[in-house]
Protein backbone atom coordinates (compact mmCIF):
# COMPACT_ATOMS: atom_id res chain seq x y z
CA UNK A 1 0.00 0.00 0.00
CA UNK A 2 1.54 3.36 -1.33
CA UNK A 3 0.92 6.90 1.28
CA UNK A 4 0.83 10.53 0.09
CA UNK A 5 1.28 12.31 3.10
CA UNK A 6 -0.07 16.12 3.16
CA UNK A 7 1.34 18.44 5.70
CA UNK A 8 -1.58 20.47 7.06
CA UNK A 9 -2.69 22.59 10.60
CA UNK A 10 -3.78 19.05 12.14
CA UNK A 11 0.36 17.56 11.70
CA UNK A 12 -0.29 15.83 8.56
CA UNK A 13 -3.16 13.95 6.87
CA UNK A 14 -2.03 10.02 4.90
CA UNK A 15 -4.12 8.90 1.88
CA UNK A 16 -3.36 5.50 1.02
CA UNK A 17 -4.26 3.67 -1.58
CA UNK A 18 -3.59 0.31 -3.63
CA UNK A 19 -0.57 0.71 -6.41
CA UNK A 20 -2.00 -2.24 -8.41
CA UNK A 21 -6.01 -0.68 -8.08
CA UNK A 22 -6.60 1.23 -11.22
CA UNK A 23 -9.05 3.33 -9.96
CA UNK A 24 -7.10 4.28 -6.76
CA UNK A 25 -4.02 5.01 -8.91
CA UNK A 26 -6.27 7.45 -11.00
CA UNK A 27 -7.18 9.27 -8.02
CA UNK A 28 -3.85 9.37 -6.12
CA UNK A 29 -2.14 10.67 -9.36
CA UNK A 30 -5.18 13.66 -9.87
CA UNK A 31 -4.53 15.04 -6.21
CA UNK A 32 -1.01 14.44 -7.00
CA UNK A 33 -1.40 17.14 -9.65
CA UNK A 34 -4.06 19.12 -7.74
CA UNK A 35 -1.59 19.37 -4.72
CA UNK A 36 1.41 20.47 -6.82
CA UNK A 37 -0.77 22.66 -9.02
CA UNK A 38 -1.66 24.40 -5.32
CA UNK A 39 2.16 25.04 -4.95
CA UNK A 40 2.79 22.28 -2.53
CA UNK A 41 6.18 20.56 -3.17
CA UNK A 42 6.35 16.43 -3.24
CA UNK A 43 9.22 15.29 -1.71
CA UNK A 44 10.28 11.19 -1.91
CA UNK A 45 13.00 9.29 -0.03
CA UNK A 46 14.90 6.09 -1.23
CA UNK A 47 15.44 3.06 1.16
CA UNK A 48 18.65 4.84 1.60
CA UNK A 49 17.21 8.20 2.98
CA UNK A 50 17.84 10.04 -0.05
CA UNK A 51 15.74 12.72 -0.72
CA UNK A 52 13.87 13.84 -4.21
CA UNK A 53 11.55 16.43 -4.99
CA UNK A 54 9.25 15.01 -7.94
CA UNK A 55 7.42 17.19 -10.69
CA UNK A 56 5.57 14.44 -11.96
CA UNK A 57 3.20 11.06 -10.48
CA UNK A 58 4.98 8.22 -10.47
CA UNK A 59 3.29 5.13 -9.58
CA UNK A 60 6.02 2.67 -8.45
CA UNK A 61 6.58 5.43 -5.53
CA UNK A 62 5.66 4.17 -2.04
CA UNK A 63 5.69 7.39 -0.25
CA UNK A 64 5.35 10.79 -0.80
CA UNK A 65 5.43 13.81 1.06
CA UNK A 66 3.87 17.46 0.00
CA UNK A 67 4.57 20.16 2.09
CA UNK A 68 3.21 23.61 1.09
CA UNK A 69 5.05 26.23 -0.82
CA UNK A 70 7.64 28.41 1.07
CA UNK A 71 8.25 31.82 1.49
CA UNK A 72 10.66 34.23 2.96
CA UNK A 73 10.03 34.77 7.03
CA UNK B 1 -22.06 -0.44 31.08
CA UNK B 2 -19.52 -2.92 32.09
CA UNK B 3 -16.70 -0.36 33.13
CA UNK B 4 -19.15 0.65 35.98
CA UNK B 5 -20.72 -2.47 36.93
CA UNK B 6 -20.12 -4.30 40.55
CA UNK B 7 -18.35 -1.20 42.50
CA UNK B 8 -19.09 1.46 44.67
CA UNK B 9 -18.83 5.50 44.41
CA UNK B 10 -15.39 4.98 44.71
CA UNK B 11 -14.63 2.35 41.82
CA UNK B 12 -16.87 4.80 39.31
CA UNK B 13 -15.02 7.24 40.05
CA UNK B 14 -11.42 5.38 39.68
CA UNK B 15 -12.84 4.65 36.78
CA UNK B 16 -13.94 7.70 35.37
CA UNK B 17 -10.64 9.12 36.20
CA UNK B 18 -8.92 6.17 34.62
CA UNK B 19 -10.80 7.02 30.92
CA UNK B 20 -10.29 10.64 31.80
CA UNK B 21 -6.77 10.20 31.80
CA UNK B 22 -6.61 7.63 28.48
CA UNK B 23 -8.22 10.30 26.36
CA UNK B 24 -5.96 13.24 27.66
CA UNK B 25 -2.90 10.39 26.28
CA UNK B 26 -4.57 9.76 23.40
CA UNK B 27 -5.34 13.46 22.70
CA UNK B 28 -1.56 14.56 23.73
CA UNK B 29 -0.23 11.36 21.01
CA UNK B 30 -2.41 13.03 18.59
CA UNK B 31 -1.83 16.57 18.66
CA UNK B 32 -0.46 18.54 15.56
CA UNK B 33 2.75 19.30 17.03
CA UNK B 34 3.22 15.86 18.40
CA UNK B 35 2.23 14.30 15.09
CA UNK B 36 4.01 16.81 13.22
CA UNK B 37 7.49 15.77 15.08
CA UNK B 38 6.94 12.57 14.65
CA UNK B 39 6.90 12.58 10.78
CA UNK B 40 9.96 15.04 11.18
CA UNK B 41 11.81 11.78 12.90
CA UNK B 42 10.51 9.47 10.56
CA UNK B 43 12.42 11.68 7.71
CA UNK B 44 15.43 12.60 9.41
CA UNK B 45 18.47 10.39 9.02
CA UNK B 46 19.77 8.43 11.50
CA UNK B 47 22.80 10.63 12.36
CA UNK B 48 20.17 13.79 11.91
CA UNK B 49 17.76 11.93 14.48
CA UNK B 50 20.45 11.60 17.25
CA UNK B 51 21.79 14.51 17.02
CA UNK B 52 17.94 15.92 17.07
CA UNK B 53 17.62 13.61 20.37
CA UNK B 54 20.45 14.59 22.50
CA UNK B 55 20.97 18.79 21.24
CA UNK B 56 17.38 19.65 20.17
CA UNK B 57 18.92 20.77 16.78
CA UNK B 58 20.55 19.03 13.38
CA UNK B 59 22.46 19.73 11.03
CA UNK B 60 21.82 19.47 6.89
CA UNK B 61 24.38 19.35 3.85
CA UNK B 62 23.47 22.15 1.44
CA UNK B 63 22.26 20.33 -2.27
CA UNK B 64 24.07 23.33 -4.25
CA UNK B 65 27.62 24.29 -2.39
CA UNK B 66 27.95 21.59 0.31
CA UNK B 67 27.55 24.18 2.97
CA UNK B 68 26.35 23.17 6.37
CA UNK B 69 22.96 24.40 8.24
CA UNK B 70 21.75 23.97 11.85
CA UNK B 71 18.04 23.69 12.18
CA UNK B 72 16.93 24.64 15.51
CA UNK B 73 13.35 23.50 17.13
CA UNK B 74 11.12 26.30 15.78
CA UNK B 75 9.48 28.06 13.19
CA UNK B 76 10.87 31.55 12.67
CA UNK B 77 14.72 32.50 12.00
CA UNK B 78 15.52 28.84 13.58
CA UNK B 79 17.62 27.95 10.50
CA UNK B 80 21.67 29.18 10.81
CA UNK B 81 24.31 28.42 8.08
CA UNK B 82 27.43 27.21 9.80
CA UNK B 83 31.30 28.09 8.61
CA UNK B 84 34.49 25.45 8.49
CA UNK B 85 34.09 25.56 12.58
CA UNK B 86 30.78 24.86 12.78
CA UNK B 87 29.89 28.51 14.07
CA UNK B 88 26.76 30.11 12.97
CA UNK B 89 27.59 33.14 10.73
CA UNK B 90 24.22 34.14 9.96
CA UNK B 91 20.49 32.91 9.80
CA UNK B 92 18.32 32.08 7.00
CA UNK B 93 14.23 32.71 7.98
CA UNK B 94 12.19 30.59 5.46
CA UNK B 95 8.94 28.92 6.15
CA UNK B 96 5.23 27.02 4.56
CA UNK B 97 3.14 29.62 3.60
CA UNK B 98 0.59 27.74 5.59
CA UNK B 99 0.77 28.12 9.15
CA UNK B 100 1.89 24.52 10.57
CA UNK B 101 3.32 22.68 13.73
CA UNK B 102 7.67 23.24 14.06
CA UNK B 103 8.11 19.61 13.14
CA UNK B 104 6.48 20.18 10.03
CA UNK B 105 8.23 23.61 9.41
CA UNK B 106 11.13 21.80 9.90
CA UNK B 107 11.01 19.31 7.77
CA UNK B 108 10.25 21.22 5.19
CA UNK B 109 13.46 24.18 5.54
CA UNK B 110 15.35 20.05 5.49
CA UNK B 111 14.35 18.34 2.37
CA UNK B 112 14.31 22.34 0.41
CA UNK B 113 18.16 22.69 1.57
CA UNK B 114 18.90 18.91 0.52
CA UNK B 115 17.24 19.35 -2.62
CA UNK B 116 17.03 22.77 -4.20
CA UNK B 117 18.90 24.90 -2.07
CA UNK B 118 19.57 27.70 -4.37
CA UNK B 119 16.17 28.33 -4.62
CA UNK B 120 15.44 28.18 -1.12
CA UNK B 121 18.06 30.97 -0.85
CA UNK B 122 16.08 32.66 -3.20
CA UNK B 123 13.57 33.15 -0.97
CA UNK B 124 14.96 33.42 2.39
CA UNK B 125 15.72 36.30 4.50
CA UNK B 126 19.12 36.47 5.70
CA UNK B 127 18.83 37.37 9.75
CA UNK B 128 21.34 38.28 12.63
CA UNK B 129 22.60 35.40 14.29
CA UNK B 130 22.74 37.46 17.62
CA UNK B 131 20.21 37.01 20.05
CA UNK B 132 17.02 40.02 19.92
CA UNK B 133 17.97 42.94 21.70
CA UNK B 134 16.27 43.50 24.86
CA UNK B 135 13.97 46.48 24.83
CA UNK B 136 15.56 49.25 26.35
CA UNK B 137 13.98 51.20 28.96
CA UNK B 138 12.26 54.35 28.37
CA UNK B 139 11.89 56.87 31.00
CA UNK B 140 8.90 58.55 31.11
CA UNK B 141 9.31 62.45 32.05
CA UNK B 142 6.35 63.78 33.98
Amino acid sequence: MATQIVMDRTGDSRLFFEQDDRKQLAEAEERFKKLTGQGFTAATRTAAGDLNVVRTFDPTVEETLFYPRLVGG
Amino acid sequence: MFLFRGGGVGSRAASLRAVRAFYRSFAKQNDPETRAFRLLREWLSPEQRAQFDAEDHFEVIGSHTGRRYRIHRGTVSNVLELDEEGQPKFGWCFLPESALAAGDVMLAQKIALETDEAAVLAIANRVSTRPPSRPRVVRRAY
